[in-house]
């Protein structure tokens, strides 16, 4: 079914379809459409599940932990400030192995109040142990919280959806929106490994507790178990973005290449970028120039191998980030940098920096970009500030 | 016991930090300093309440519709909740918490309801009656006389009411008019203490048809014959035809005798005997009555509510007007000649003192002159037995006289005037006299005191509470919000003055009476409302029964958040080094 609807009602939609059995949250603009549609959906019945309001993003993501921990499906959305908040408990979500799924809608922190896109709230929780998707356009978050799930339920770790504020959290598209019976046959209930019921699969029958003291001696093991999850995440997400393609017709991989063949010129994007470089990749193209455009939907893991290769043969690469580490880079670009490091046929990295704080990049930007690509041979500086009036 | 694992791999390993057997020997209790404890405190209704009535406990039943639990909780305490639901001045709600977020809950009208409930009245007795125990005698079948009787028949002991007059009461019956206290209200309640096995005898007045030889085999007294004398105008013409006392009236009255009214009445006084002879005259004929009163509306000893009825019923009311002679013609009154008073400072009592002012008077016309100005125990049949003090039997704080076999209560060794008093000193004189007759030593009685002095009660069954009365600020205001009280059904004035036995007051709606129910805090009283048992993060409260909990203090680490969550403070928390002693 074809429904035009905001990237925000996208992904509550989603979360309809996945039969999320308990949602707790705490209202933040950008994000606050997302559990507010949520809200009518479990106060009308259209979805059956227990809707929580607590006092703070803290207990936000507390009650999401405890629920999962019960062995449910569990949801909620955030941003910015509000995810910022919850930072602490992220990290028992992801140490308790809960398959909890957050929609974040990427939105300025302050202060100087800004409720406009940018990315550094999310990538400021990159260590938390959590899985990271940054979504282009409404289909795909309303996809990603399918996937998101089912990823998830696999390796049992978090997973953020990451979307623009406004940009796509407001903004109304086509939305393909599957049907139910075919989103359950790709998404089955969730079956935990352990639950927080004496008697339960995996849990003795006496009392017993979760997350207590574990000492030096196994603290390391139990972090190498996480890392191993992660490692397999990145299989298991591939497969299960072709296992959706072939399901809905909408395949899906951790990166996406547009235009790379026989590149020598290559954009790196993440989120709504995407889709203005897209169109400015075409023009370029049709002017004869050697570009493509490299789409990183998984940040967390990283899927390094498939950036290596994807970049095979480029000669420059131009990050765009929309986000910043202050006193260090950009965070897409150090991660790039990174990874590309000792890989035969390094091309050169550009870090970009631009559209902080909301500010519109349209695809002058992009041009601008790219010519400056053109004209440099390596950037001149660690960051390259576009766009800001000197 | 702990033991420690170790792993050789991450294959062996859990993925989440989980312990892999049960954590039941790890005692976590033995981290506490602080133990909370479920120990009730005393709710100011409770404490406030002349008859001892655990009034939050029997709202909790009325909240979860449990009414005859409820009921039966009032008749441990007092045998006519009937009479009070009606009748009582309820210093309870006077005192209620709830004053503060939309008026106190409406006591007295849950009382009523469950006193009106269509169900047989079966008494909660102790122990059936030991016919060959030492026996007891009640002089006197009013509030206090039949309370003592009915605590002394539920403890098993055999007890004789005897009475003055033809029928039970007292003044309940005699001074109280059936518009406020139908006749049905009160017979059913004193026939349920006679059926008790209590035998009442009437016409048997003490030092007349009752004589102090008949008394002999009785092993202890309990004198309890009240005020029926009114005080006396001191003023000229008091003689003259037309002028009445207002005890005298309203018995005659309430007896059911023929009694006349003249068309002018003139009633002095401002407590409730001048309404209730007021409104009486009025409901008997009188064209146009008149209270008299020496101090203002503020200084008017009478309930407030009677005195809105009174109002209301069209009886004109003239504050700071004291009568100085009773003016007749041909031996009959004519009218009130009157001074116009002024109000002083305060008396010992903190009422305001009338002052004449010199030079005001004025006459009020009246054919029929109806005094209230209080009243006095005839203590004649008792002269040289016990001592007296004040006009009233003197008493000490068990109610013993100065005779060791006789006890005495009621308005005639307290004064006070209102049923839920004489109750309260009945039941404490059943108390006293039950530990008398088993010949163990008369301790632990907390003075009578009057309403206002910070009021102290005896309970019949009592239960543990912690003494400090509760307070608004002590309740978890998170938890509640402005409600408004219930307002009960009145007859129109029109209907109502047409007969003495139409009741003025209807009471309140089932619907109603659980929404006050549900009004009230049920300050240091746990009501069951699980709050503790949701909050507590070690899952160490368990319910025993939905009414009760317990705490597992093997498990209990002391944080205190079941006490600071618990909306009603009946939680204590105490140092736990006090109870390692």
């Amino acid at each position: 079914m074809e429904k035009v609807m905001m990237g925000n009602h996208a992904i509550s939609y989603g979360v309809q379809l996945a039969r999320v059995q308990v949602i707790a949250a705490y209202p933040i603009t950008p994000q606050t459409q997302v559990v507010e549609i949520l809200s009518e959906f479990c106060a009308d019945g259209r979805l059956d599940a227990k809707f929580i309001k607590v006092e703070s993003e803290h207990s936000v993501m507390a009650a999401v932990v405890g629920a999962s921990m019960a062995g449910v499906r569990a949801f909620t959305a955030s941003s910015s400030h509000g995810l910022a908040l919850m930072h602490e408990v992220l990290h028992w979500a992801s140490g308790g192995r809960l398959p909890i799924v957050m929609a974040e809608i990427n939105r300025t922190l302050g202060p100087g109040w800004n409720v406009w896109t940018e990315q550094t709230d999310s990538l400021a929780q990159r260590d938390t142990g959590w899985m990271q998707f940054y979504c282009e356009t409404n289909q795909e978050a309303l996809d990603s919280v399918l996937m998101g799930y089912k990823i998830a339920e696999k390796v049992r770790l978090p997973v953020m959806l990451v979307l623009d504020a406004f940009v796509l959290s407001h903004t109304e598209e086509p939305v393909n929106v599957p049907d139910q019976a075919a989103v359950d046959a790709f998404l089955p209930p969730y079956e935990p490994r352990y639950r927080l019921q004496p008697g339960a699969p995996g849990v003795p029958g006496e009392p017993h507790s979760f997350f207590g003291l574990v000492g030096p001696e196994h603290w390391m093991e139990l972090r190498f178990k996480m890392q191993q999850a992660m490692e397999e995440a990145v299989d298991v997400s591939r497969q299960v973005g072709a296992e959706f393609g072939r399901t809905f017709g909408r395949p899906y991989d951790l990166l996406e290449s547009y235009r790379m063949d026989g590149a020598e010129l290559a954009l790196f994007t993440a989120g709504s970028i995407t889709g203005t470089s897209r169109e400015v990749v075409d023009e370029l193209r049709e002017q004869g120039l050697s570009i493509g455009l490299v789409k990183l939907r998984m940040f967390r893991p990283f899927p390094y191998a498939a950036v290596r290769q994807a970049l095979a043969g480029v000669k420059k690469v131009a990050v765009i980030d929309r986000n910043m580490s202050y006193g260090c880079g950009g965070i897409f670009a150090s991660e790039l940098r990174s990874a590309l490091y000792g890989s035969t046929s390094q091309p050169v990295v550009f870090p970009f920096i631009i559209g902080l704080g909301g500010r519109d990049v349209t695809p002058q930007s992009i041009r601008d970009i790219v010519t400056h690509l053109r004209q440099h041979d390596r950037p001149e500086s660690e960051t390259i500030w576009m766009e800001v009036k000197r | 016991m702990s033991h420690i694992i170790n792993f050789r791999s991450v294959s062996e390993m859990p993925d989440v930090a989980m312990s892999l057997g049960t954590t039941r020997y790890n005692k976590t209790g033995s981290w506490r300093y602080l133990r909370p404890l479920y120990r009730n405190r005393t709710s100011p209704c409770f404490a406030a309440c002349p008859a001892g009535e655990d009034i939050a406990q029997h709202l909790r039943w009325v909240k979860e519709g449990q009414y005859e639990r409820a009921l039966t909780r009032i008749l441990e305490e007092n045998p006519f909740p009937g009479v009070c639901g009606r009748v009582c001045p309820h210093p309870c709600e006077a005192e209620c918490n709830r004053a503060e977020l939309g008026g106190a809950v409406a006591i007295h009208h849950v009382e009523r309801f469950l006193a009106d409930l269509p169900i047989a009245r079966c008494l909660p007795v102790v122990r059936p009656i030991d016919p060959d125990a030492p026996a007891a005698a009640v002089i006197g079948s009013g509030p206090a006389g039949l309370s003592c009787a009915y605590q002394l028949a539920r403890l098993g002991r055999p007890v004789t009411v005897f009475e003055a007059l033809n029928e039970p009461g007292g003044m309940m019956r005699v001074g109280i008019p059936p518009y406020r206290l139908p006749r049905a209200v009160l017979d059913a309640e004193i026939e349920s203490i006679a059926a008790l096995g209590v035998p009442i005898r009437t016409n048997k007045r003490l030092g007349d048809t009752l004589s102090w030889d008949e008394l002999k085999p009785f092993k202890a007294l309990f004198l309890a014959f009240g005020q029926h004398v009114s005080k006396k105008l001191d003023i000229p013409g008091e003689e003259l035809a037309g002028v009445v006392a207002g005890l005298d009236f309203l018995r005659q009255v309430n007896l059911g005798k023929k009694v006349k009214v003249g068309r002018s009445v003139a009633v002095i006084g401002g407590g409730n005997t001048a309404m209730d002879a007021a409104r009486s005259a009025l409901r008997l004929g009188a064209q146009k009555v008149t209270i008299l009163y020496r101090r203002s509306r503020n200084e008017m000893p009478a309930i407030a509510e009677e005195i809105e009825e009174t109002q209301a019923e069209g009886i004109h009311f003239q504050y700071l007007s004291a009568p100085v002679h009773v003016l007749g013609d041909a031996g009959h009154v004519t009218g009130l000649r009157c001074v116009q008073m002024t109000l002083g400072d305060p008396d010992e009592r903190g009422r305001r003192k009338p002052i004449p002012v010199s030079g005001s008077d004025f006459t009020v016309p009246a054919d029929m002159v109806i005094t209230a100005l209080g009243q006095d125990a005839d203590l004649s049949p008792v002269a040289g037995s016990v001592d007296i003090r004040s006009g009233l039997l003197a008493i000490n704080e068990t109610g013993l006289t100065s005779c060791p076999t006789v006890f005495a209560g009621g308005d005639c060794a307290t004064g006070f005037g209102t049923v839920a008093w004489a109750v309260g000193s009945g039941k404490r004189g059943a108390l006293a006299i039950d530990k008398y007759l088993r010949g163990e030593a008369l301790e632990g009685f907390p003075p009578l005191r009057e309403h206002g002095s910070g009021g102290s009660t005896v309970l019949a069954a009592p239960r543990e509470v912690d003494p400090a009365v509760v307070t608004f600020q002590d309740i978890n205001q998170a938890y509640f919000e402005s409600e408004p009280r219930a307002v009960q059904r009145q007859k129109p004035v029109g209907r109502r003055v047409k007969s003495m036995r139409s009741e003025v007051n209807l009471g309140l709606s089932e619907a109603d009476v659980r929404c006050e129910a549900e009004r009230c805090f049920s300050c240091g009283t746990c009501n069951g409302c699980d709050n503790c048992w949701v909050y507590c993060p070690d899952v160490a409260i368990s319910r025993l029964n939905h009414e009760d909990y317990v705490i597992d203090y093997d498990f209990c680490k002391g944080c205190g958040l079941c006490a600071e969550e618990c909306p009603r403070e009946a939680i204590a928390i105490e140092e736990e080094l006090k109870w390692k002693k």
